[in-house]
């Protein structure tokens, strides 16, 4: 037959088109061995005094049996020689330490290392449980909503900027749109700048209230507190976020009597996880308190705490309950580390407690929240508790539309923002103001 | 296949330590392999690498819930020719290590059962199965998922065999002797401590036949019959994608983002696919070995 799509048989000697080739070739297939006859032997094992077939006696290499019958190696001649074994030799001592060509201590033998197990939180530790685990951790309770201090000074129309809603929307439009000549820009670029911007326009306020200039932002520094909760040490540690600084402390926001009530709230626990999971465990550390900033820095308390998130992949981007759990923890370790300053290591309730606040924004939802440190005293589960107000997944904007959407050769749907919302910016501005204001009412009070 | 290997390569993987699993290297840290595994990063790093030129990266020692970067090996061998032919190509995918030993206690927790509570169920690119995220003290690990599981599940394990047999819920795990005879499970170990290497796929769960002083026979889902020590661990229920038997492949390309390549069509006469098969069901195998004759006289 012509025209056969396989090709003819090869001719007979010549090599199968599937045989092995290289070293190989020639070689035909092992027959694999047939399965062990059924014999009590085989079934049962050898009975205990009976020599052991060939095959299932210990084999021992024929090198190590016998004693003068060890490899020749070219280990004696100092040099490569084909015919003779490759020899085993010992590993080579630099016989003096150099830094940059050893392995480092290891952990046991650092002078820092402790047997007991310390855990830590830094600035990419997502929490499993998010706000009830960091709830649990700080010791506080949660109150929706944010407190009626920062509820009036919204609610006051002198708190708002001339033109505030179009300065707000061109902030807006800035970041998202007018930032990069492509047409989409990355939440890496715009997350940031929305967010100077948005510092910028609270900023302006300085005219009416004088004492917003007495605030300093500051960037990349590094806050260290450290407490222990129920038998486990826990520490906070690290760069965090963008802290804005002031001179004057802002003042408790609850009273006497919430701050008291709190002793009878219950914190949760979620049985089967333990608190402490997805932190860091280390069994090197030193356990210290630090602000981040020296003794004499003209703006001593801290006032804000602005976490950005601005990782371009979701995976790696926090989620809205994980940045709240991170915002929380950090305004936490913030607020310890100043008390600890202010008022000694020991564990007590504090006569003034400590006020921190903090916003966290991935560049469309925002995160606000209100801690105020009331104890130190954080070993048990009794007793008075911190307090956390927070407003979540507050939206600035719906969504930004960057080409216009054209029906039948009209333009129905222009570019530009849509689903605005003024009150986020207003709690944005309320926050800002939150220390400044009241000592504007009470300088008009005197 | 390559799971398999890949399962038996992982075998010494240090969730925490076990007493009774062999340890593939003393080394505590990280074994850190080259610097092609993490792309240049400043900063953070991104999620984490979608595959990997790296030959060793199935011996990874420390265990972790983030995906890990595969390489093909598009059915070559060591030597570089096919050993297994009709592998190749597909989609990319990352390995999710799972922990098959349901019964691991942290260190210095070794009590006598505890709780695990189920985050997220996903699916897995590695076999028909879905995975299950839980969650129990301080880590998290990666389980085979059985039927009816909901993330906020609480899956319970234990080791204990008491006298009157235990009340399984679905997912949950205990060794055979504690099982009542006839529940349906799955993720079955041989040996105690092995690890689960039986009833993993889609849909399938095996029957707890008989319990017969202190072995348990269990029937596989190809209807073999096998008999294990009543400590070894199983779950309880079927696993998970009951439906996976049902789906229709549709076209040759989706075999080919399977990893499946053609068949060769050359027509072997003697294959034996041909034709209704009736064979006798093949003898129970026994995992347990029976003190020899002589010892028992």
């Amino acid at each position: 037959m012509a025209g056969l799509w396989w090709p003819a048989r090869p001719a007979a000697g010549a090599l199968r088109a599937w045989a092995p080739r290289g070293p190989h070739r020639g070689k035909t297939a092992k027959v694999p061995r047939r399965p062990l006859p059924r014999t009590p032997w085989t079934t049962r094992g050898p009975p205990p005094g009976a020599p052991l077939p060939r095959s299932w006696q210990d084999k021992r290499p024929v090198q190590e049996q016998i004693p003068g019958l060890e490899q020749v190696t070219y280990a004696g001649k100092q040099y490569f020689v084909p015919w003779l074994a490759r020899p085993r030799l010992p590993r080579w001592e630099r016989g003096w330490h150099d830094p940059r060509h050893s392995p480092g201590p290891r952990y046991e033998a650092m002078p820092l290392y402790k047997e007991r197990v310390c855990y830590v939180c830094h600035q990419r530790t997502k929490m499993l449980e998010g706000v009830r685990q960091a709830l649990w951790l700080t010791k506080t309770k949660l109150m929706e909503g944010l407190p009626p201090k920062v509820l009036s000074i919204i609610d006051e129309p002198a708190n708002q900027l001339e033109n505030e809603d179009e300065r707000v929307q061109n902030a807006i439009s800035h970041a998202r749109v007018w930032i990069t000549t492509e047409l989409i820009p990355k939440r890496e670029s715009y997350c940031p700048v929305l967010l100077e911007d948005l510092l910028h326009l609270c900023r302006t306020m300085a005219s009416k209230y004088p004492s917003l200039s007495k605030r300093m932002l500051a960037r990349d520094y590094k806050v260290a507190a450290a407490w222990e909760r129920e038998s486990s040490i826990l520490q906070v540690r690290g760069m965090n976020g963008i802290l804005l600084n002031a001179i004057n402390p802002l003042l408790p926001v609850a009273s006497k009597d919430e701050i008291l009530a709190t002793e009878n709230h219950i914190l949760e626990t979620f049985h089967p996880i333990s608190p402490t999971i997805d932190l860091q465990e280390v069994n090197v550390y030193e356990e210290r308190h630090d602000t981040g900033f020296r003794e004499g820095y003209p703006y001593p308390h801290p006032h804000t705490l602005y976490f950005v998130e601005s990782a371009n992949v979701r995976p790696v981007r926090f989620r809205p309950e994980q940045l709240r759990a991170k915002m929380l923890m950090f305004a936490f370790g913030n607020a310890l580390a100043k008390a600890k300053v202010l008022y000694g290591d020991d564990p007590k309730v504090l006569e003034h407690p400590v006020v921190v606040q903090s916003i966290g924004t991935e560049g469309r939802i925002f995160q606000f929240m209100v801690f105020q440190l009331n104890t130190t005293d954080l070993a048990s589960s009794d007793g008075v508790k911190n307090l956390v107000w927070i407003d979540s997944d507050q939206y600035m904007y719906d969504y930004i539309r960057y080409l216009p959407g054209i029906r039948k050769k009209v333009v129905k749907f222009p570019p530009g923002i849509y689903g605005y919302r003024p009150d986020t910016f207003k709690k944005f501005l309320a926050l800002y103001l939150h220390g400044a204001v009241q000592d504007s009412t009470q300088t008009q009070i005197l | 296949m390559a799971v398999s290997s890949l399962t038996r390569a992982l075998g010494a993987l240090l969730l925490s330590p076990a007493p009774s699993l062999p340890q593939i290297a003393q080394h505590p840290r990280l074994v850190c392999l080259g610097g092609n595994l993490l792309p240049a990063c400043h900063g953070f790093s991104t999620s984490s690498n979608l595959s990997t030129n790296n030959p060793m990266w199935k011996c990874r020692i420390k265990y972790t819930t983030r995906p890990v970067g595969m390489k093909k090996t598009g059915g070559r061998d060591h030597t570089g020719r096919i050993a297994v032919h009709g592998i190749g190509g597909g989609h990319k995918q990352r390995y999710r290590m799972i922990d098959f030993q349901r019964l691991r206690y942290g260190p210095g927790s070794e009590s006598g059962s505890y709780d695990e509570k189920v985050i997220q169920i996903r699916y897995d690119p590695c076999r028909s199965a879905d995975i299950a995220l839980v969650a129990g003290g301080k880590q998290k690990r990666w389980i085979i998922a059985t039927e009816n599981m909901q993330p906020g599940d609480i899956l319970k394990t234990s080791r204990h065999i008491g006298r009157m047999a235990v009340s399984a819920s679905e997912g949950d795990a205990y060794p055979l002797g504690a099982l009542p005879v006839g529940t349906l499970i799955n993720n079955l170990e041989s040996h105690p401590g092995k690890g689960a290497q039986y009833i993993r796929a889609a849909g399938t769960c095996g029957v707890l036949l008989r319990k017969v002083n202190g072995t348990a026979i269990v029937q596989l889902p190809s209807k073999r019959h096998m008999q294990v020590l009543e400590t070894c661990m199983a779950t309880v229920g079927r696993v998970s994608n009951i439906d996976h038997n049902k789906r229709i492949i549709g076209k040759a390309g989706r075999n080919r983002w399977l990893g499946r390549r053609p068949h060769s069509g050359l027509w072997h006469r003697k294959g034996g696919w041909a034709g209704r098969k009736i064979k006798p069901l093949p003898p129970m195998k026994s995992y347990v070995s029976l003190p020899t004759a002589a010892a028992r006289a």
